[in-house]
């Protein structure tokens, strides 16, 4: 192995990296060993690539982590205010956990806090008599059999364990327990929880307290991820929403849904909503209608016999059950409610569901299902691609790496190439939500939106294909081969080359589509006139691009055009001017 | 399970003085503490004056700690109060509930309902209009429930007594069984005759 594919190797990882987890992510922080030494020569390199990535404005928090900070939080309270840690729980929780807000609150008023969160100025010792009665059981017990919250109400132990089992029962609500007396206002703090009631109910307030730090706090939210257990603590109004939490889901962390750079959550939350309602609407129409063979509108029929007429100008006679004309229908196919025709085609399986789909989409639906289809078949990649990046990470990397006698530090490259697919196929997704809102009269910006969006594509195609199928020939080798380092060149350098397309789109679209900025400016003009030979004879239409996890696109195209050379890594047209690719950065 | 020693001694505790509070509990069938039957009398001065108002009570079986189940089974005229079916909109009945308050508590504070009515948080939204917008009519439409409604047991109790004599039962007795029963002629015929 040559040292400049180590560069490149080490380059790659290196910046990769930053991009999916701007910092505080486990995953990647231990690459920086004795293999990429000299990642430091190239870091110059990397930064105008890298440059516009947002500084790390979010905090990943594991349940230790969120403990810790309560404590912190409720710490700092109880000594700025001199009062007990429970009182200042109590506090924190009625003022969101805002520690400023409580300090705030309370040198502004203080009786008026104590009043509304229940905190007595001075507590209240039960009466001295031998003997005190329950205020729930109306029973009588000795004094030291009771107990009292700072009110000095008093309650017998039974009691208490029923009332606070109750309030724990019903939810949250528990965090602003009261004293029972209807008439006292004074808080229940955790000390009493601790003190009175079962192990159980003590583990249940705690959980809630915890969840409370987090749910009601404005700096926090949970990871919404099916079974994660980490919280993320975000900087406000420093910039991207987008957040990846240690479990690797990436999510908004403004509207919770997933990660959906560039598309801004209005538009995502317009979609999320348009795919419930329309698929709801597609769903109505398949199941209740049928269109009419020969006009193609959905026809519902909700009563009579089997002989439709469609309604004018059309006014075809047909028969429900075949959709055949009616006028070879009658008493021999079985008359009006009857279709020995159909019976005998369905027999035979001739009513297919996909041929009544594609019917269908003849009608209005027909754009909007185009982008959804797209969005979703991207949706499904990219599940996929995280299928195959988890079965290379736990398996296939070992048995690659015996195969072709390579350590699996060595090996990263793949990983990273399939991180990349991933991210990728996330925001080619999202533009397909992106682009069924763009005005279709903007056609300037549709179609440089377009260009952008199948320049990424076609890029991403070559790179998932590469990842995917020629990647299978080393792993199934008996032997190391020859070529896999040529693998590795091209398959890093796909990784690189597909990563600035997409940066380019997700800065353009982030733009508003209005300039891509003097950095990019020229990158996007020098593609734009090669653009017709890079997507070849699909002349940019997106409309007409299939996408699958593995495309027949193939990689490294040869130019007809006598002014460019096709890198042969990445198979960027470039100008005949230079010797070293503009995008991967390889020599010819 | 129910704190059955509670609901006794509450049921104690209320009947003691039932005529100074106006409002007594009753067992509703038998020996059975969850289901019980309470009576409110309609407080002066209000278009429910005159009328006794009876509400079919029900303990869940984590009573004290969660609240009873109240419902008006006579038919009243009030804005928080549904004409249709006696549901009652009071906070003490729902989130507002604490252990520490009793079955008496509760009906007095029904009491209070009928003497202050709510009529911005109403149950009934038939009747809070008519309360807001033409009260007049509202407290004769109110005064003609209570009259029709909630005096049946009085209005009647001469003729149900003169059946009871036919029977052969002592006028006196007959009578007072009867206004026990609250004029239900079934239930003072039951009274009589097992001794």
């Amino acid at each position: 192995m040559d040292s400049e594919d180590d560069m490149h190797d080490a380059y790659d990882a290196d910046s990769l990296d930053d991009d999916f987890y701007s910092g505080g992510t486990p995953m990647g922080s231990e690459d920086g060993d004795a293999d990429y030494d000299f990642v430091d020569n190239e870091s110059e390199d990397s930064e105008d690539i890298t440059s516009h990535r947002q500084q790390q404005n979010y905090t990943i928090l594991n349940i230790a982590d969120i403990r810790q900070h309560q404590d912190e939080d409720i710490s700092r309270v109880s000594t700025v205010l001199s009062i007990s840690r429970e009182a200042a729980c109590v506090l924190l929780r009625h003022y969101k956990w805002s520690v400023s807000k409580v300090h705030d609150e309370w040198f502004a008023d203080e009786e008026n806090v104590r009043k509304a969160v229940g905190l007595l100025e001075k507590s209240v010792e039960m009466p001295y008599n031998r003997e005190l009665t329950c205020g729930i059981c109306f029973e009588s017990y000795p004094r030291a059999e009771m107990s009292a919250a700072a009110c000095g109400h008093p309650f017998c132990g039974a009691c208490w364990i029923g009332y606070i089992g109750t309030s724990i029962t019903d939810g949250p609500g528990c965090l602003m327990l009261r004293c029972p007396d209807p008439s006292c206002g004074a808080a229940v703090g955790e000390d009493m929880i601790n003190m009175l009631t079962s192990n159980d109910d003590k583990e249940k307030y705690s959980r809630y307290l915890l969840r409370s730090y987090v749910e009601d706090n404005r700096k926090t939210k949970w990871c919404p991820a099916p079974g994660c257990e980490f919280a993320v603590e975000f900087v406000m109004g420093s910039g991207s929403y987008d957040v990846t939490c240690n479990c690797s889901y990436s999510f908004c962390w403004n509207c919770t849904e997933e990660a959906h750079r560039p598309v801004d959550c209005a538009t995502v939350a317009k979609w999320i909503l348009k795919n419930c309602a329309e698929s709801e609407n597609m769903n109505w129409i398949l199941a209740n209608s049928k269109p009419c063979p020969k006009c193609k509108r959905p026809i519902e029929k909700n009563q009579g016999c089997m002989h439709i007429t469609c309604t004018p100008p059309c006014k075809f006679e047909f028969c429900w059950l075949c959709l055949g004309a009616w006028s070879e229908h009658g008493e021999r196919t079985g008359g009006f409610y009857a279709c020995n025709r159909y019976e005998a085609a369905k027999q035979e399986g001739a009513y297919d569901e996909s041929e009544r789909r594609r019917e269908m989409a003849k009608n209005s639906l027909e754009r909007y299902t185009h982008y959804y289809e797209r969005w979703a078949t991207n949706q499904s990649s990219r599940q996929k691609a995280l299928a195959d990046l988890h079965s290379m990470q736990v398996e296939k990397l070992e048995k690659l790496s015996d195969r072709q006698s390579q350590p699996e530090s060595q090996l990263k490259f793949i990983i990273e190439a399939w991180l990349q697919i991933v991210e990728c196929r996330r925001v080619l997704k999202w533009t397909y939500a992106y682009g069924y809102y763009l005005p279709e009269h903007e056609h300037a910006k549709r179609q440089f939106f377009e260009y952008l969006q199948g320049e990424a594509e076609a890029g991403l195609e070559r790179l998932h294909q590469c990842a995917e199928k020629e990647l299978q020939v080393y792993l199934e080798a008996e032997a190391p081969m020859k070529d896999f380092n040529d693998f590795r060149t091209k398959l890093a350098g796909l990784t690189s080359v597909t990563r600035n397309y997409f940066e380019n789109l997700v800065r353009a679209l982030e733009t508003g589509l209005k300039d891509v900025g003097p950095s990019s400016n020229q990158a996007t003009c020098s593609k734009s006139s090669s653009s017709k030979n890079l997507v070849g004879g699909k002349g940019s239409k997106m409309g007409k691009v299939k996408v699958t996890g593995t495309s027949s696109r193939a990689a490294g195209r040869t130019l007809d055009d006598g002014n460019l050379w096709s890198c042969e890594h990445c198979t960027y047209a470039n100008p005949r001017s230079v010797n070293v690719c503009q995008m991967c950065e390889k020599h010819r | 399970m129910l704190d059955t020693t509670r609901v006794q001694k509450e049921l104690v505790e209320c009947n003691r003085d039932t005529a100074i509070s106006g409002v007594s509990i009753d067992l509703h069938d038998g020996a059975n503490l969850t289901h019980l039957c309470g009576s409110i009398s309609g407080p002066l001065g209000t278009p429910y004056e005159g009328g006794t108002f009876i509400i079919d009570i029900q303990l869940p079986s984590d009573y004290p700690f969660e609240p009873p189940k109240m419902q008006f089974i006579t038919r009243v005229w009030h804005p928080n109060i549904s004409s249709q079916n006696g549901a009652i909109c009071l906070d003490i009945l729902k989130d507002q509930w604490s252990p520490a308050l009793t079955l008496k508590t509760a009906l007095l504070s029904l009491q209070a309902l009928l003497s202050a009515p709510a009529p911005d948080d109403p149950q009934d939204a038939v009747v809070a209009q008519q309360y807001l917008r033409d009260y007049q009519k509202f407290v004769g439409t109110a005064r003609h429930w209570t009259e029709t409604f909630a005096k049946i047991a009085t209005v009647g109790i001469d003729e149900k007594v003169s059946k009871l004599v036919e029977m052969g039962f002592p006028e006196d007795l007959a009578r007072s069984v009867l206004e026990a029963v609250k004029g239900d002629e079934n239930a003072a015929l039951e009274k009589l005759c097992s001794g």
